[in-house]
């Protein structure tokens, strides 16, 4: 579903990917580790054609994001480190907003509140201008729009980044009810014990290279801790 | 899913205040303007309709007396005013709007046509034209300099591109929303001018006045269109608001007030006109040469009113003295006028480069208060001049000529002066107007799609 061919990026002389070669499948939840800079940004918008690859192919449920740019991002649902808003509108009109353009069709309200609720923002903040709201309640402002959207693949940069444990939480059991439907998930994280804890596969990347693949089920969290920090330090 | 992009972003204007307090202010700038030219428009009518009427009476009701005497006193015409000069009173106030018919010489034109009062020279007489010709681009800028640039920097645009939203529809929308905000200025003005046409005319002036304001809501649609798509442009090319509001504002400046100074006096470069003076020069020559060479024809000698022509030949003189002159004034009015044409056109094709030159030059066209416009009334007048001329000429002729040394004491009686025709204008009608104007409306369409088309470029993703 979420593929990469020998996946080359340049930014002038740095090359911030090598050779990245992924394939993650509907019902899949890949968990990218990696030091800041390690690249894993870059991928993600090489995903959404914000950036174009040097060399390699990026494909989204078997079609090149090149040459289908908008159908291949209507396959996605994406979720940015920062979701970034219309701070004049509410919580719960954002959500209305880009739900309907992802979709097509405006979902009542009562919809859209549990929606929000789902993603764990309270209630009484749906109405709220979202110039008010803090970091986690814009990035469940964010969860909530990439539910609507009800897409075959989740592409997540750091989507936890900013949430209390408890929305964090609720968030991983999200996560994996789309794995049980089907949906293919690849986010990055810098938390090991969610990776191992929700992740069906894990990949270690530094400095642009795809270090190893490797099932989460088959190491036990302070494994997965020891072998992350020699890669880092090797 | 346009008119979603279009709510949303229009929801922007409403809630930040960015329409109510700009655009608000231009409205009721728009209607103050409107309401006062109406009002102005109404008296002068009033007064025009009155002055002609004394004007004739106080010529029909001359005692008897010696028929070039009162040629000399002459009569009055007013130009009928154009219902919609309330709307764009165009040349009107440089030019004016009576002449004076008076023997023979044809009335002078104005030598400054509203060509020259170009930016904050109008700002004197507020026309509902003006506010929008000057404050509506500026309204857009307003509202639209961030409409791609400080989504960038909010970040938001990254949001709703990653939903496979093309470019293009967040472009439509955009615009959509714009046209909207924009709609809310130029439709209650139309509609009060409409209302305005419907409450005090009716008939066909009545109909032709309600299609001029059509064909002039079409023409500002589509020079806001072409502000629209610019500023769309230049939002989505600037990598900062800041940035594009500052570009917009320098291009706004220069195509508004520099660029139309600059062009009228390029035009009048290219096209120059006579002073006043060396039109009179030009013309008192002209019209030496033609009657010198009539006297010389009818009476064997080139010595106008010399002693060789009798005054039992008075009449006749005049006759061929004036009729003589006719055409030297035709050539020489008629040079005149095309070149203030020429200007004019030169103004018009600058519409490529400043719309609102074009929007000018059409607006001023439909309401019916442009250049062409008052040529064609000047000419009309001057045909009643010559009438009246004749009509004296002949009469001298036919009953004091006859009096030999006797040729002053004929006197003419009220019978006569009641044959002479009323001056009865009416200006030419929408079709004129549209014939005189496809040009500028022409230009302004293609500037517009050359706009969208810009407009599209900047948008469309970038290849790396
Ligand atoms: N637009 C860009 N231009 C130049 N260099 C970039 C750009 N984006 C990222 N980089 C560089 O590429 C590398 C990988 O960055 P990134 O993908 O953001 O890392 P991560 O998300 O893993 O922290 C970094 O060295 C970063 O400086
Ligand atoms: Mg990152």
């Amino acid at each position: 579903m979420l593929k990469t061919i020998q996946l080359d990026k340049h930014f002038g002389s740095h090359q911030a990917l090598k050779a990245i070669s992924i394939d993650v499948k509907p019902g899949e939840i890949y968990c990218l580790l990696g030091a800041n800079g390690a690249g894993k940004t870059t991928l993600i918008n090489l995903f959404l054609n914000f950036l174009q690859p040097t060399g390699g192919q990026v494909l989204v449920n078997g079609r090149d994001v090149q040459q289908y740019p908008l159908e291949s991002k209507r396959d996605i649902a994406y979720i940015p480190e920062l979701v970034m808003l219309y701070g004049v509108l509410s919580g719960l009109e954002n959500l209305e907003y880009f739900a309907a353009l992802a979709t097509g069709e405006k979902l009542p309200r009562d919809k859209l509140l549990s929606l929000l609720q789902g993603a764990g923002l309270d209630a009484t903040a749906a109405d709220r201008r979202v110039s008010t709201y803090s970091k986690g309640m814009r990035q469940k402002v964010g969860i909530a729009i990439a539910m609507a959207k009800n897409a075959k693949a989740l592409l997540l940069d750091e989507p936890t980044s900013g949430l209390d444990p408890k929305a964090a939480n609720e968030f991983s059991q999200l996560l994996t009810k789309a794995k049980d439907s089907g949906v293919a998930v690849l986010t990055t994280t810098h938390d090991l014990f969610h990776a191992k804890q929700t992740g069906t596969r894990i990949g270690i990347m530094r400095r642009g290279e795809l270090l190893t693949e490797l099932n989460s089920a088959d190491v036990s969290h302070s494994e997965l801790e020891s072998l992350y920090l020699q890669y880092m330090e090797a | 899913m346009l008119s979603l992009i279009a709510r949303r972003e229009f929801t922007e204007f409403c809630r930040d205040g960015r329409l109510f307090w700009t655009g608000g202010i231009i409205l009721l700038l728009l209607l103050t303007a409107l309401a006062v030219n109406w009002q102005h428009q109404r008296t002068a009518d009033a007064e025009r309709l009155a002055a002609q009427t004394l004007d004739y009476d106080d010529w029909v009701n001359q005692e008897a007396r010696h028929p070039h005497d009162a040629a000399h006193q002459g009569m009055h015409v007013f130009k009928p005013q154009s219902a919609l000069s309330m709307l764009d009173p165009g040349i009107v106030p440089y030019v004016g709007s009576t002449l004076w018919l008076q023997a023979h010489r044809q009335s002078e034109v104005k030598f400054r046509p509203a060509q020259d009062a170009t930016g904050l020279q109008r700002f004197g007489n507020l026309s509902p034209a003006w506010v929008i010709q000057m404050l509506g681009p500026l309204l857009v800028i307003i509202l639209g300099f961030n409409a791609f640039a400080g989504e960038r920097e909010q970040g938001t645009l990254r949001q709703t591109l990653s939903l496979g939203i093309s470019p293009y529809q967040l472009l439509w929308g955009k615009a959509l929303a714009l046209a909207i905000g924009l709609g809310l200025l130029l439709l209650p003005t139309l509609l009060f001018a409409m209302g305005m046409i419907v409450f005090t005319m009716s008939g066909n002036a009545m109909v032709d006045a309600l299609w001029r304001t059509l064909w002039l809501g079409l023409g500002y649609s589509v020079y806001l269109g072409i502000a629209i798509f610019v500023v769309l442009a230049v939002s989505a090319k600037t990598a900062t608001s800041r940035m594009a509001l500052a570009i917009l504002l320098g291009v706004w400046i220069v195509t508004t007030m520099i660029a139309p100074r600059a062009i009228s006096d390029a035009s009048r470069i290219w096209h120059p006109n006579p002073t006043r003076y060396e039109f009179t020069a030009s013309l008192d020559n002209d019209l030496g040469n033609e009657t010198r060479k009539a006297w010389m024809e009818n009476f064997g000698s080139d010595q106008r009113w010399g002693s060789e022509v009798g005054i039992d030949q008075w009449g006749k003189a005049l006759e061929v003295d004036d009729k003589a002159g006719y055409k030297a004034l035709d050539h020489q009015f008629h040079k005149l006028w095309d070149t203030f044409d020429s200007q004019q056109r030169v103004q018009e094709w600058a519409g490529f480069v400043v719309p609102l030159l074009a929007i000018r030059s059409f607006s001023m066209g439909v309401a019916g208060t442009d250049f062409a416009n008052h040529r064609d009334f000047s000419v009309a007048a001057e045909n009643h001049r010559r009438i009246m001329q004749d009509k004296v000429s002949h009469d001298l002729v036919e009953h004091a000529d006859g009096h030999g040394d006797h040729h002053f004491d004929y006197k003419s009686t009220r019978e006569f002066w009641a044959t002479f025709p009323k001056f009865t204008y009416a200006l030419p009608d929408r079709k004129f107007a549209l014939a005189h104007n496809t040009l500028s409306l022409a230009i302004l369409v293609i500037v517009l799609l050359a706009a969208m088309v810009l407009a599209h470029r900047a948008v469309m993703p970038r290849k790396a």
